[in-house]
């Protein structure tokens, strides 16, 4: 492993955004021209199948992977999971609120919050650290945390570079790689790859141009959009009632009855109905305009201003969950099904316990519009 | 409109709301007053102190269209709150206040005349004013705690 540089995968914004293709771009030409990282760029994350190139491209990468995109990290950690991507939750620290939730120990209430899981299976022992694009349109942001991230996981690139010119830097990533012959400069990290002719322009450091050419994207052509649930299984407890709730057959079972998203092409785009009934709130849709069904860590609240929907008749969540999902089967031409179906279990036998603040609090945020 | 003729009166802390007798209620604090075979649609008192000054009001449906209880609606936006608006019920919107569009302040100028939201369609049955001060004296405790959770966050 020693001498393997951080592998950094950038996933691209939907869509042709310039402000973020340009954000994009800064990054991988950066983190290329420092040689701080081994970058690559994919299409949108979330729009990939399985069998897509660049799906298959990070498939491939092993060791500690670093991964940036237009997502909450926990919706870009189980997207990738999902995919056979997998690794242990690295930190960063441009995810204050994300790490402080998963990782310290949980106060005495948010046991029933936050339900224990049942995890992911067969985790390698790598680390992948997936870091939200929005957080800042400032480049060095992130270059300076992948700087740090670097440094931190003891990659002891830069001793070697000094002795033995940047000859251990290449792990056989096609995006970048430096030239191995020896090279007596000193300062190899920085400059070093420009000596030899067989580089290509785009890693020609000494230049101070601004427009160095930025990473091919692999498979970057005509990706659709898609909509469909990805499960947090850090969360998920198996209660299997997304699978009685969703009419549409987009849940299964795997030969160990674990829940899993089988049909995800059978989801209906804009419905985030089954992520309102999972009680452990497990079910992200990472392309939602509510930051707690998106994948945001709950709690949050972007704006001070108090949220009267409740008083002013607004549905729960069951109610939503339902209401959704008789318009999609209205629209496949079904009958709307109401209350009748697939209505979660936890709701019979709650009924004598006093509300409490608890319960204030979360219907609270429930209808909170952040 | 009309002249109100007599209200009652809930206190919120120190603050008078006034409900008019000549109305009924949607207990999601809407007033309703017939207009025609419609019933005019707008906010009660209550419902107003606790949005104070409406800086934005926006529909997210057409006019004559109709809607199930609990559907979104729209969204206002005052100085100290948001919140999506939904049906009262299940019915009609027959149209929307278009004085509102450009100055929504009149939500709080006029709240039971001018400030009118929209005109509504509807058989379900509504609160006579007694009955919908009751429902404001049983929720009153639970809506300042509902205020006091969402600050304290």
């Amino acid at each position: 492993m020693a001498g393997r540089k951080l592998t950094v995968v950038i996933s691209q914004a939907p869509g042709k955004n310039p402000v973020k293709r340009h954000l994009e771009e800064e990054i991988a030409t950066r983190l290329m021209l420092s040689g701080t990282a081994e970058v690559s760029v994919v299409p949108h994350l979330y729009d990939l199948t399985s069998d897509h190139t660049g799906m298959l491209w990070l498939k491939s990468l092993k060791g500690n992977l670093v991964v940036l995109g237009w997502l909450y990290p926990r919706a870009i950690r189980w997207v990738l999971d999902r995919n056979g991507v997998k690794g242990q939750v690295g930190e960063s620290r441009l995810n204050v609120a994300e790490t402080t939730d998963d990782e310290e120990d949980p106060p005495e209430t948010a046991e029933d919050l936050a339900p224990q899981g049942i995890g992911s299976l067969n985790v390698p022992n790598r680390l992948i650290f997936a870091i939200d694009l929005r957080n800042d349109p400032d480049p060095q942001t992130y270059i300076s945390e992948i700087e740090r991230l670097s440094e931190s996981l003891a990659v002891p690139l830069v001793q070697l570079s000094g002795l033995f010119g940047s000859s251990m830097t290449s792990n056989g990533h096609p995006t970048v790689s430096t030239n191995g012959s020896p090279n007596t400069n000193g300062a190899a990290q920085t400059n070093g790859s420009a000596a030899k002719g067989e580089i290509t322009a785009a890693h020609d450091s000494n230049s101070n141009s601004p427009t160095p050419q930025a990473p091919v994207v692999i498979g970057g052509e005509n990706v659709r959009r898609r909509w469909y649930p990805v499960i947090d299984y850090s969360r998920c407890t198996n209660c299997m009632e997304c699978l009685d709730f969703c009419l549409f057959g987009v849940y299964g079972v795997d030969l160990t009855d674990r829940i899993l998203v089988e049909q995800e092409d059978n989801c209906k785009k804009g419905c985030p109905a089954c992520s309102r009934v999972c009680p452990a709130n497990a079910i992200v849709f990472p392309e939602h305009k509510t930051p707690a069904i998106a994948g945001a860590e709950g709690g949050a609240v972007e704006d001070f201003k108090i949220d009267l929907s409740k008083l002013f008749g607004a549905p729960s969540a069951l109610e939503m969950a339902v209401q959704e999902r008789d318009v999609e089967l209205v629209a496949d031409g079904r009958d709307a099904v109401g209350t009748a179906v697939g209505l979660p279990k936890r709701q019979s036998g709650l009924s004598e316990k006093p509300r409490d603040a608890l319960d204030d609090l979360m219907d609270g945020l429930d209808s909170l519009d952040l | 409109m009309v002249v109100m003729t007599d209200s009652l009166v809930f206190l919120m802390g120190k603050f008078e709301a006034r409900i008019p007798v000549d109305r009924r209620y949607f207990e999601s604090h809407f007033w309703a007053f017939p207009a025609g075979d419609v019933l005019r649609v707008g906010f009660t008192a209550y419902a107003v102190r606790l949005l104070q000054d409406v800086y934005f009001l926006d529909w997210q449906i057409d006019p004559d269209t109709a809607v199930r209880r609990k559907q979104t609606i729209g969204e206002i936006e005052s100085s100290k709150a948001v919140s999506t608006m939904y049906a009262p019920a299940d019915g009609k919107i027959v149209r929307f206040n278009e004085a509102l569009l450009n100055d929504p302040s009149l939500i709080n100028a006029d709240n039971y005349d001018r400030g009118w939201l929209y005109e509504f369609a509807t058989t379900t049955p509504l609160l006579a004013a007694e009955e919908y001060v009751k429902v404001l004296e049983a929720g009153w405790e639970q809506t300042q705690r509902l205020l006091k959770n969402q600050f304290n966050e």
